[in-house]
């Protein structure tokens, strides 16, 4: 530090003032090893060493979700449907992750994933699988395309069944809370629409929105439930589709 | 105040050509209507089972208790809702005097009856607005909503939509409305509202006056209405 210290002397104070505000992404020139060591001084090595640490942990904790979730998170058929989180609302996975510690969804393995991350492991996590957009692992049948698109965009007004795009969105990105459907995995839609009671909303004492999608899920039935997810399962909106909620 | 369980009488048919020549022309009356459109108009009332389930239909997306709703759209509040306003907007949708696939699907299929039916039920609903909107410019809405600005022409908003927002006729309740609905609604008011050049309509009356708004005065008055009770 004394060695540094005397190193910094010789900067002109601009040199100083800009060093001040660099981040540790400039370690690494003779200048930068001087900056990175002054932001230390300034800002507190405990912080900054968190910074880093932290993202070490980000990388192995995305990659540790892709063992499952599939390589770009685009979804995975391991023994259950392991759901598409790729282009996913942070906002839904968040409450998504909360739903299995407070068994609003009763998972164990997600439980035990969910409850050791912590807030800002989280905001990582979300932010980095709402930024991709791989192409849909596809698999569904195509027959039943059509009438999914149907359903989707017009609901079936004369048997009360609403329009799906009217709260997940004309191209199926969602909304906040309410989940992009685009790219879904086919069997996984149709695990989680046909059993909507026995896999959502299952703890009485934390309401939650799942009980909104529970009459919509009752009013399909199995062949519509199957169009439905035949058809968003092969959608692939642009990256970063806009929202046109303000 | 109307009581909160009042219904309208079984059979009653609420039709706007009925005859003023009293009860003794209604029969006959009702058989000739029943020869011009669907047996399940014509009775002038549905099965209760078969209005409960379009209402929870609705509320699917316009929130169960019919206070509005963010889906991937703003999503409007119906409760307390003049049933004129509603009849008229149902009926907009379906000639194309406001474009929206999902809801012009949603419209065509509902008779009269119908209709009828659910917005009687959307009129009685009071719950507490959604809310959600931000908090610092509700004064300033309260003035705009109550004595509009002179300055820039904006008549009183209150001078039709009535003192407390609660709406008359054709003119729709503002009050516990969602903000970002309100928001979008006044912002482009060309492009939600008579577009079908056929068929002019009332929101002829409120173009001039979304235009003459700014962008701050319309978010401080639709805070303003997002809050009302």
């Amino acid at each position: 530090m004394r060695a540094l210290n005397s190193l910094q002397a010789e900067r002109t104070s601009r040199t100083l003032v800009r060093a001040a505000t660099w981040t540790l992404r400039s370690v690494g020139s003779r200048v930068g090893l001087a900056a990175g060591a002054l932001t230390i001084v300034l800002v507190g090595a405990v912080s900054a060493q968190h910074r880093i640490s932290l993202s070490g942990d980000i990388q192995a904790k995305i990659s540790y979700c892709k063992d499952c979730h599939g390589v770009s998170a685009q979804g995975f058929n391991g023994y259950y449907p392991i759901p598409r989180l790729a282009g996913q609302q942070p906002e839904y996975i968040e409450n998504q992750l909360r739903a299995f510690i407070e068994h609003r969804r009763t998972n164990n393995i997600m439980f035990n994933v969910a409850h050791s991350l912590s807030p800002a492991m989280i905001n990582a996590l979300t932010a980095h699988f709402a930024s991709l957009n791989p192409p849909p692992i596809g698999g569904a049948p195509r027959r039943l395309v059509a009438t999914g698109r149907k359903i989707f965009e017009d609901g079936m007004p004369e048997v009360n069944i609403a329009a799906c795009a009217a709260c997940h969105g004309p191209e199926a990105t969602g909304s906040g809370q309410i989940p992009r459907l685009a790219g879904q995995l086919y069997p996984y839609m149709l695990k989680t629409l046909n059993n909507w009671d026995k896999e959502r909303g299952r703890n009485p004492t934390v309401p939650d929105a799942a009980a909104i999608m529970s009459p919509v899920a009752h009013s399909l039935n199995r062949s519509q439930i199957e169009a439905v997810a035949a058809f968003v399962s092969t959608l692939r909106p642009p990256r970063g589709t806009p929202n046109t909620v303000q | 105040m109307k009581p909160m369980n009042f219904r309208r009488p079984q059979g009653q048919h609420r039709s706007t050509f009925r005859s003023p020549a009293g009860t003794a022309l209604i029969l006959p009356a009702a058989v000739l209507a029943l020869s011009f459109s669907s047996p399940a108009a014509a009775q002038g009332n549905v099965p209760k089972a078969e209005a409960d389930a379009k209402l929870r239909y609705c509320e699917v997306c316009h929130g169960v208790s019919a206070q509005g709703f963010h889906g991937y759209y703003p999503i409007p509040r119906l409760a307390g809702q003049p049933t004129e306003y509603l009849k008229n907007q149902l009926q907009a949708f379906v000639e194309h005097r406001r474009t929206s696939n999902i809801m012009f699907n949603v419209g065509h299929v509902l008779s009269p009856a119908m209709i009828d039916a659910l917005t009687t039920d959307f009129n009685q609903l009071n719950p507490k607005p959604l809310g959600g909107a931000p908090k610092e410019n509700i004064d300033e809405g309260k003035n705009i909503f109550e004595n509009g600005v002179a300055a820039g022409n904006v008549p009183a908003c209150a001078s039709c939509h009535g003192p407390q927002a609660k709406g008359n006729g054709p003119f729709p309740r503002l009050a516990g409305q969602l903000y970002d609905y309100i928001t979008a609604k006044l912002t482009n008011w060309e492009k939600e509202r008579g577009q079908n050049p056929a068929q002019p309509d009332i929101s002829a009356v409120m173009q001039p006056i979304a235009h003459s708004l700014t962008q701050p005065q319309i978010k401080a008055v639709a805070a303003y209405l997002s809050y009302l009770e």
